[in-house]
C-alpha cells in the first residue's frame, strides 16, 4: 500500500532560523522488526502497477505477516546502540582568542571576541579572561566537540506473536523506540502496534488485513540552518582557547542568555538546549485490508482499501530572554493529513497451446490525498517565560488545505514460452485532480522482455544460468502542488484594514499558475544481461538505462520584476543514463566455513537538457549568507554548486583592488556537481559454524561539498589556512585592476589580517571540496546461541549480534567534517550546513524466538 | 472458457465504467482552494500596496546620511560601505516587484476601465509613480513598462527603462492622474491610508511628487526640471500640517500595522530598551547627534535618548553619538552613546510621514533661488520649510514631540537664511536643514544630498570598504537579475555603467 512519506510543514531549510528542525519523515514510522523484506523496484517497469509516482522507482516494504504453525510464535528483538560524533574538525591552536593579535583580560574584551581566535600565541598566560567573568589559563582546548556532545544511545524492543492453520494467520506486534540524541536533551519516543491476519473463508474467498498504530514523539529536535537557535554553530565557532562548557547553563539567574559573543544571533548553544523548546507528536493509523475472490478456477477478483493517516502537533518555543529577540517567539503547527488507496484488480492465469503461458490483470485505483494544516505564529509573549499562544501580544492563525485525486486504470500481460522466453506489456491511465480538465490525463505504456540463453542453447557446463533482458518504459506523472492552475488571492492577516494579495506559495512567494498543465513523460529504455557461473559460485548482473524525461513540470524561479517569483511549465527536460554492475562470488564454502562477496557499483550522467525557453539556470537552494548557490543549470548535470573564485587574471594572478587590499571576486561560475555520478559497496560476509560477520564498505566519487563550516571556522580564525600573516603580516602578491603589479604587506593592526581572512567568505572556491569517501559502513558479527543444547523453554533460535555503523572513513577528502555531512533531506545537497554532526554507532542485538 | 471470458468482459466492463464515469469527477472541486478567493476586491489590494510601498525603504542609509551606525560590520554597512555586505544593497529591489509594483498592477488593472472608479484609478497611478521613483532613483534603470507584467502577459524577462524615460513617464502619469481627480465619484474611502481618499489631498500630494521629481533633474535637463517645478507649484502643493502624506499605524497587533522604521528599529536593536544589549549594535552617529547640539536644535531631545542609570534621559547635555569607525567589537561606553527615542522615532502607531510641508517649502527655496518661482522669497520659504519641520515632530510623537511655539521661533531667528551668501552657500543652508528635517526618510536624502552634494557630509574610509572609501552612488541590483533576466540586465548595465555602487544615475551625472 503507497504510505505518506512527507515531512510535516516541509524540511528545514539551508538558512532558516526560527523553528527550523527537521520534523521527521514518514517512512521512520515503520518498526523495523516487522519488515520482511526490502525490494527497490526501479525506473518504468514498477509504474503500470504503482502509478506516476513510481517514475523514480518504488521502495517495496514487505512487511511480516503470520504462519501457518503449531503453537504460538514468539519473536522477542532487543537493540541498543550508541552513538558519538564521527569526525572532530583539525582546527589551529597556536594563536587563541582575541582580537588583532590580543588576548582578552576583560570581561567585555571576552565578550566582544567569544567567537574569535585572532589573538595572541598561546602561551599559557594566566591573565586570560573567559566568557564567564573568571581567569584561565591561556591553553588549548581541543575537546571542544567531545564535551559538547554526549554519547546518543537508541534501545529498541520489540515482541511480536505470530500462528495460525491453514484457514487463519495472524501477526501482532508491539515495539518501543527510547532515543537520546547526542544533543544533549534531545529525545524521540516511537511506539509501534502491528497486527496482520489472514484467511481463507471457504476454498476461493481470501482476505488480508493490516492496521498500524504509531505514537511518536520528538522532543528537542535540533535547529539547523543560521545560528539563531541552531546549537551546532556553538562548539564550532566558540574560540579554541575558550573551553565550551564556561558557556553553561546559557541563562543568567533571570533566565534570559547569556553573552559568549558580539553577535546576538550566535545563540549561546546552552541556552538553546537548556531554553528553547520543542515537542511534536504524531498519532498515525495505517490501515488495509483486501478481499479477493476466484471467481472461476484462475480468474481472480481482488479489492483492496488501504489508509495512511495521521495527526501531527508540533511546538517550536523561541523563548522570552533571547538575546536575538528578547521578547520569543511562537510556531505551531497541527496537522492531518490522509492518503487513501481503493483499487479494484482482475488477474486471470492460464496456459496454453502447450508452451504458452499467460497471466493478465486489470484493475483501477483511486488515490485521495488530503492534507489539512493549521499553522499558528505569533510573537512577543506578553507574560514573560509564560509560553501559550494565547500569551502572544501579536499572532496569526493560518488554515492550509491541500486536496489531490488520482484515478488511474490499469493492465498488464505476462507472457511465456516454455519458461525460456518471457515477455510483459503494461498499460496505465492516469486521470490528475491538480490539472486543468482539458489535458488531466496520460496515458503510457511498456514491454519488456527476457531470454534465458543457457536453457534454449546449449552452453558451456561452467554456465549455470545465462539471461539478457530489455524493456521500454513509459511513465506519466503530473500531480504540481494542488491549485496550482488558477490564480487566486488570499488575505493578509491584518489587525487593521483587510488586506488581500496574491495568495502565496509554500515558500511565502508569489507564484505564477499555469492553466495549461499537462502531465509530463519520462521514457526509459533499459538493457541488461545476468550470468551465474562455476556452480553458481560467480555471478554477474550487468544493466544498461537510460531515461529521458520530457515535459517535466518545473517550478522555474523568474525575475522578481515580473512581479512573481515564480512560474510553473511543462518545460524540463532531464536525462539520466548509466550502468549498474553487480557481482556475486562465494569463494569459499568449505565444511561450516563460509565467505560470500557482493559487490555492486553504478555510474550515473544526469544532464538537464532544456529548462525553459531562454532560461538557463534556475535555482533550487542557496546558503547561510548567500556564500554558495545550487542551481540546476542547461547543459550541466542535476544539482550544480555555483559561487565565485578570485578574479585571476590571464597568467594566474590574483587580482588585487588597491583601495581594499582585497581580491577581485569573480562573477557568479558553476563550480562542480552536487550529486556523485559513481557509487559502489562492497559486503563481504563470513560464516563460521555459529558464527557470522557482514562487513560493508561503500563510497561515493566524483561530487562536490560546498562547506559553510569551514567558511565560518575561516571567518573566526579557527582554521590552519588562517595562520599565515599572524605573526610578521602577510604578503599579498599579484596585480591591481589596472593590471600592474600588486604587492603589499597587511598586519593584523586595525583588523587588516582579520578583515582579510574575513573576506573569503566571498569567494566560494575556498570552501568547495571533493565530496569522495570510502566509509566502513557496516560490521555486523553475530553468533547463534545453539539453544537446541540448552533446552531451556521453547527457544527455536538465539542470537546476539554486534552492529557498528559508520565506524571509520577510510579515505576522504574533507578533513574537517564528514563528506556526507547535510542537514536535510530536501534539495539542498551539496551544502555542508552546521547541522548536527554525523556518528558513529555500534551496540548490541539480541534475538530470540520461541 | 466461454463462462470465463463472460465473466471477464463482465468485470471489465464494470471497472471501465466506474473508472470513465469517475475518472476526473468532482476534481475541479478537489482542485479549488478553499481558503482563497478568484475575486479581486481592489480597495484590499491598495492598502496592502499602501503599506508595502512605505515600508520599502533600505534602513541602512540612516547610517548612510550618518543619522546612525554600529560597531557591528553587518548592522554598520550603512555607515562602513564594508564590501562583504553589498548584498544588502539588493533589498529595494527585491521587495518592490512582487509586493507594491505588482499589487498596484492588480489594483490598476481591476479599477481602469470602470468609469466610476477613476479616482481608485488616479490614486493607485500617483502611489505607483510614489513607488517607481523611490526605486529609481536608488538603482537608475530598472524594469519599468515591463515590470509586474509576468501573470497578465507572460513577461519573465522584462526589459529596464533608461531612467530619463522612466522619469518623463512618471510625471506625465503624476500630471494625467491629477488631472482626472474627481470630487464627485468614489474613493477608496477607509481603504486609503495615506488621506482616507480625500481628492482634493492626492491631487497635492501628486503636484508634490511633482515637484519633487522634478527638482531631481536639475543636474541631468535643467529645462525640464524648470518646466515640471513650475508646473507642480502651479497646481498646488503640500504646504499646510493637515496635507501632509502620512501613512497611519497601528500600535499592536499585526507588524504590517505597525510603523516599518518604529518596529525595523525596535526589532533590529532596541527592543531590550536598555541602552546597552542593542541587538545589532546600533545607536544614533556621532555626526548627526553633533550638528543638532551645536546648532542648539529642539529637536535634539525630540528625537534623541541617552540610557542613565537604566532610563531613558532626553538631557541635551547627556547626548552623544557613536563613531563610525569601531571595527566589529563593541565599545565599553557603548551604553553612554545616544540612541532613537522610544515615545517618537519608535512609537509603534507613529504616522510615517511620506511627503512634507517641510520637503514642499524647501524646494520651493531652490526653486525660488533659482528664479523659477517668484511667489514668495526663498528666505521666506526656507523660514517656512524650518516651521514645519519643527512642527511635524507633533504629529509623529504627539506630546512627546510638540516642540514649544517659542523654541520654533527662536531656532528660526537664529537660522536664517544667508541672502548675501552665494548661490551655493544657500543652497548648501538649505539642504542640510533638509537633511535634518527629511529625518527619518533617509532614502529622500540620500538622492537629495547626491543631486546638490548637500550636507557637507564626510565619507568613511573604513578598513575593507566597497567604494574605496567614498560615498554610494547608487545601489547594485541583485545578483539573480545576471542569472534571471541576463540579456535585460547587460542591456543596462552597457547604458548606464557597471553594476558599481559608484556609478550614477542618469540624473546624478
Amino acid at each position: 500500500m503507497p504510505i505518506d512519506n512527507t515531512v510535516p510543514g516541509g524540511a528545514p531549510t539551508v538558512n532558516g532560523t526560527t523553528s527550523n528542525v527537521d520534523k521527521g519523515d514518514g517512512i521512520a514510522g515503520i518498526n523495523l522488526d516487522d519488515i520482511e523484506s526490502i525490494t527497490v523496484l526501479k525506473g518504468g517497469t514498477a509504474a503500470a502497477l504503482y502509478g506516476s509516482r513510481a517514475s523514480n522507482g518504488v521502495i517495496l516494504i514487505t512487511t511480516k505477516k503470520g504462519r501457518a504453525q503449531r503453537g504460538i510464535g514468539v519473536e522477542y528483538n532487543s537493540t541498543f546502540t550508541m552513538d558519538n560524533v564521527a569526525v572532530i574538525p583539525d582546527f589551529q591552536y597556536e594563536y587563541g582568542q582575541g582580537l588583532d593579535g590580543v588576548m582578552p583580560t576583560t570581561l567585555a574584551a571576552a565578550q566582544a571576541s567569544g567567537r574569535r581566535s585572532w589573538g595572541a600565541p598561546i602561551d599559557g598566560s594566566t591573565n586570560y579572561m573567559g566568557v564567564d567573568g573568571k581567569t584561565h589559563p591561556y591553553v588549548a582546548q581541543k575537546r571542544n566537540f567531545q564535551n559538547f556532545y554526549q554519547t546518543g544511545t537508541t534501545f529498541t524492543n520489540s515482541i511480536a506473536f505470530s500462528g495460525g492453520g491453514e484457514n487463519f494467520t495472524y501477526r501482532f506486534s508491539a515495539a518501543d523506540l527510547n532515543s537520546r540524541g547526542i544533543l544533549p536533551g534531545t529525545t524521540y519516543k516511537r511506539k509501534t502496534f502491528n497486527v496482520a491476519l489472514s484467511g481463507k473463508l471457504g476454498s476461493r474467498l481470501n482476505f488480508e488485513a493490516l492496521a498500524q498504530y504509531n505514537l511518536e514523539q520528538g522532543h528537542n529536535r535540533t535547529g539547523a540552518g543560521d545560528a539563531l537557535g541552531n546549537p551546532n554553530w556553538t562548539p564550532l565557532e566558540i574560540a579554541n582557547t575558550a573551553d565550551v562548557r564556561w558557556l553553561a547553563p546559557g541563562y543568567d539567574s533571570a533566565g534570559n542568555e547569556t553573552i559568549w559573543n558580539d553577535a546576538a544571533i550566535a545563540s549561546n548553544g546552552y541556552f538553546v538546549i537548556n531554553k528553547w523548546k520543542e515537542d511534536d507528536v504524531k498519532n498515525r493509523f495505517i490501515g488495509q485490508a483486501s478481499v479477493s475472490y476466484e471467481l472461476f478456477k484462475n480468474l481472480v477478483v481482488k479489492g483492496t482499501v488501504s489508509r495512511d493517516f495521521y495527526n501531527y502537533n508540533y511546538v517550536n518555543i523561541l523563548p522570552t530572554g533571547t538575546l536575538y529577540t528578547p521578547l520569543g517567539e511562537y510556531v505551531g503547527l497541527k496537522s492531518d493529513l490522509s492518503e487513501t488507496n481503493s483499487m479494484l484488480n482482475v488477474t486471470y492465469r492460464t496456459r496454453f497451446a502447450e508452451h504458452f503461458g499467460l497471466t493478465a490483470m486489470v484493475g483501477a485505483n483511486s488515490r485521495k490525498y488530503e492534507n489539512k494544516d493549521l499553522s499558528m505564529t505569533g510573537k512577543q509573549y506578553i507574560i514573560p517565560y509564560f509560553y501559550s499562544f494565547s500569551n502572544l501580544a501579536s499572532s496569526t492563525t493560518r488554515p492550509f488545505t491541500g486536496r489531490s485525486t488520482t484515478n488511474s486504470v490499469f493492465g498488464s500481460a505476462d507472457l511465456d514460452f516454455k519458461n525460456l522466453f518471457f515477455l510483459t506489456f503494461t498499460a496505465r491511465e492516469d486521470w490528475f485532480s491538480t490539472l486543468s480538465p482539458k489535458n488531466n490525463h496520460i496515458f503510457y505504456p511498456s514491454v519488456g522482455g527476457s531470454l534465458i540463453l543457457s536453457d534454449a542453447f546449449n552452453m558451456p557446463s561452467f554456465i549455470n544460468l545465462a539471461k539478457i533482458r530489455g524493456s521500454w518504459a513509459q511513465v506519466g506523472g503530473g500531480a504540481p502542488d494542488p491549485y496550482a492552475i488558477n490564480l487566486t488571492y488570499s488575505n493578509v492577516p491584518s489587525s487593521g484594514q483587510p488586506l488581500l494579495n496574491v495568495t502565496q506559495d509554500q515558500s511565502a512567494q508569489n507564484a505564477i499558475s499555469n492553466p495549461n498543465l499537462k502531465p509530463y513523460t519520462s521514457t526509459t529504455y533499459e538493457a541488461g544481461v545476468e550470468l551465474q557461473t562455476f556452480n553458481n559460485r560467480l555471478g554477474i548482473d550487468f544493466t544498461y538505462y537510460n531515461r529521458k524525461t520530457t515535459d517535466d513540470i518545473v517550478k522555474t524561479t523568474i525575475s522578481s520584476t515580473s512581479g512573481y517569483s515564480s512560474v510553473i511549465m511543462n518545460v524540463g527536460e532531464l536525462r539520466n543514463h548509466g550502468i549498474e554492475l553487480l557481482l556475486t562470488a562465494k569463494p569459499v564454502r568449505r565444511g561450516n566455513f563460509s565467505w560470500n562477496v557482493s559487490y555492486n557499483m553504478a555510474y550515473n550522467e544526469s544532464k538537464v537538457v532544456e529548462l525553459a525557453p531562454g532560461l538557463t539556470s534556475v535555482q533550487i537552494a542557496s546558503s547561510v549568507g548567500g556564500w554558495g548557490l545550487l542551481q540546476h543549470i542547461k547543459g550541466q548535470p542535476y544539482g550544480t554548486i555555483v559561487g565565485t573564485r578570485m578574479k585571476r587574471d590571464a597568467q594566474g594572478n590574483v587580482i588585487f583592488n588597491r583601495g581594499n587590499h582585497l581580491p577581485v571576486m569573480s562573477d557568479l561560475m558553476p563550480l562542480g556537481n552536487s550529486v556523485a555520478p559513481y557509487t559502489m559497496g562492497l559486503t563481504n560476509e563470513f560464516r563460521y559454524g555459529n558464527f557470522g560477520l557482514n562487513v560493508l564498505i561503500d563510497g561515493k566519487f566524483g561530487n562536490k561539498v560546498f562547506s559553510i563550516f569551514e567558511l565560518y571556522a575561516t571567518r573566526m580564525g579557527k582554521l590552519k589556512s588562517t595562520l599565515p600573516g599572524r605573526d610578521k603580516g602577510l604578503q599579498l602578491t599579484g596585480v591591481d585592476q589596472s593590471g600592474a603589479p600588486y604587492d603589499t604587506t597587511i598586519t593584523q593592526a586595525g583588523g587588516v589580517l582579520r578583515n582579510y581572512y574575513d573576506n573569503y567568505k566571498v569567494y566560494s572556491e575556498l570552501f568547495l571540496h571533493d565530496g569522495s569517501f570510502i566509509k566502513l559502513r557496516q560490521v555486523i558479527l553475530s553468533y547463534n546461541i545453539p539453544v537446541n543444547k540448552i533446552k531451556i523453554a521453547k527457544i527455536q533460535s538465539a542470537s546476539v549480534s554486534f552492529v557498528a555503523r559508520n565506524l571509520f572513513i577510510l579515505y576522504r577528502e574533507t578533513k574537517n567534517f564528514d563528506p556526507e555531512q547535510s542537514f536535510t533531506n530536501s534539495n539542498a545537497q551539496g551544502f555542508e550546513s552546521i547541522g548536527l554532526p554525523r556518528t558513529r554507532s555500534y551496540g548490541l542485538n539480541l534475538t530470540i524466538k520461541l | 472458457m466461454k463462462n470465463i471470458l463472460k465473466y471477464t468482459g463482465a468485470v471489465l466492463g464494470m471497472i471501465g465504467m466506474v473508472s470513465l464515469q469517475s475518472c476526473d469527477k468532482d476534481f475541479e472541486e478537489t482542485n479549488t482552494n478553499p481558503d482563497a478567493t478568484g475575486r479581486v476586491i481592489p480597495q484590499y489590494v491598495f492598502t496592502k500596496a499602501q503599506y508595502d510601498g512605505t515600508s520599502n525603504m533600505l534602513n541602512f542609509l540612516l547610517g548612510t546620511m550618518q543619522y546612525t551606525t554600529s560597531y557591528n560590520d553587518v548592522a554598520g554597512f550603512g555607515s562602513k560601505y564594508n564590501a562583504a555586505q553589498i548584498s544588502q544593497t539588493y533589498a529595494a529591489f527585491n521587495n518592490a516587484y512582487p509586493n507594491e509594483i505588482n499589487e498596484l498592477g492588480i489594483v490598476i488593472k481591476a479599477v481602469k476601465d470602470d468609469e466610476s472608479k477613476i479616482n481608485l484609478y488616479a490614486e493607485a497611478r500617483i502611489w505607483r509613480v510614489y513607488c517607481f521613483s523611490r526605486l529609481t532613483d536608488l538603482y537608475g534603470d530598472i524594469p519599468y513598462s515591463q515590470a509586474g507584467l509576468g501573470y497578465d502577459s507572460s513577461v519573465y524577462k522584462p526589459a529596464y527603462d533608461p531612467q530619463q524615460a522612466i522619469y518623463a513617464n512618471m510625471l506625465a502619469e503624476l500630471e494625467a492622474a491629477a488631472q482626472s481627480l474627481d470630487p464627485a465619484k468614489p474613493t477608496f474611502g477607509a481603504a486609503d491610508l495615506i488621506y482616507g481618499g480625500a481628492t482634493d489631498k492626492w491631487k497635492k500630494f501628486a503636484y508634490s511628487l511633482m515637484l519633487r521629481l522634478g527638482m531631481r533633474m536639475t543636474k541631468a535637463d535643467a529645462n525640464a526640471a524648470r518646466t515640471w517645478v513650475t508646473k507642480a507649484i502651479a497646481g498646488g502643493v503640500i504646504t499646510a500640517d493637515a496635507d501632509i502624506a502620512k501613512m497611519s499605524y497601528l500600535s499592536a497587533g499585526q507588524d504590517i500595522n505597525k510603523n516599518p522604521l518604529a518596529l525595523n528599529l525596535w526589532n533590529s536593536d532596541y527592543i531590550a530598551q536598555n541602552g546597552n544589549t542593542n541587538t545589532e549594535g546600533g545607536k544614533y552617529q556621532d555626526v548627526f547627534i553633533t550638528y543638532l547640539k551645536n546648532t542648539n536644535d529642539p529637536r535634539l531631545p525630540v528625537i534623541s535618548v541617552v540610557w542613565n542609570n537604566g532610563v531613558p534621559d532626553t538631557s541635551v547635555a547627556l547626548q552623544k553619538g557613536m563613531p563610525a569607525t569601531l571595527t566589529n567589537a563593541k565599545p565599553a561606553n557603548f551604553v553612554s552613546f545616544s540612541e532613537p527615542n522610544p515615545k517618537t522615532i519608535l512609537l509603534l502607531n507613529s504616522p510615517r510621514l511620506v511627503f512634507t510641508a517641510a520637503e514642499s517649502y524647501f524646494l520651493m527655496a531652490e526653486a525660488a533661488l533659482r528664479g523659477w518661482y517668484n511667489g514668495a522669497t526663498a528666505s521666506a520659504l526656507y523660514q517656512n520649510g524650518i516651521q514645519a519641520a519643527l512642527r511635524q515632530w507633533a504629529i509623529i510623537g504627539g506630546s512627546a514631540g510638540t516642540i514649544p511655539a517659542a523654541a520654533i521661533n527662536n531656532y528660526v531667528a537664529a537660522n536664517p537664511l544667508n541672502t548675501a551668501g552665494t548661490f551655493d552657500d544657500q543652497m548648501k543652508q538649505i539642504y542640510t536643514q533638509f537633511w535634518v528635517s527629511i529625518f527619518p526618510d533617509a532614502q529622500e536624502v540620500f538622492a537629495s544630498f547626491r543631486r546638490t552634494g548637500y550636507p557637507a557630509l564626510a565619507p568613511n574610509n573604513y578598513a575593507g570598504n566597497a567604494t574605496g572609501g567614498k560615498f554610494f552612488r547608487r545601489m547594485l541590483y541583485p545578483l539573480t537579475e545576471q542569472t534571471l533576466n541576463t540579456e535585460s540586465y547587460a542591456e543596462a548595465i552597457s547604458r548606464q555603467g557597471e553594476n558599481d555602487l559608484l556609478t550614477r544615475v542618469w540624473w546624478d551625472k
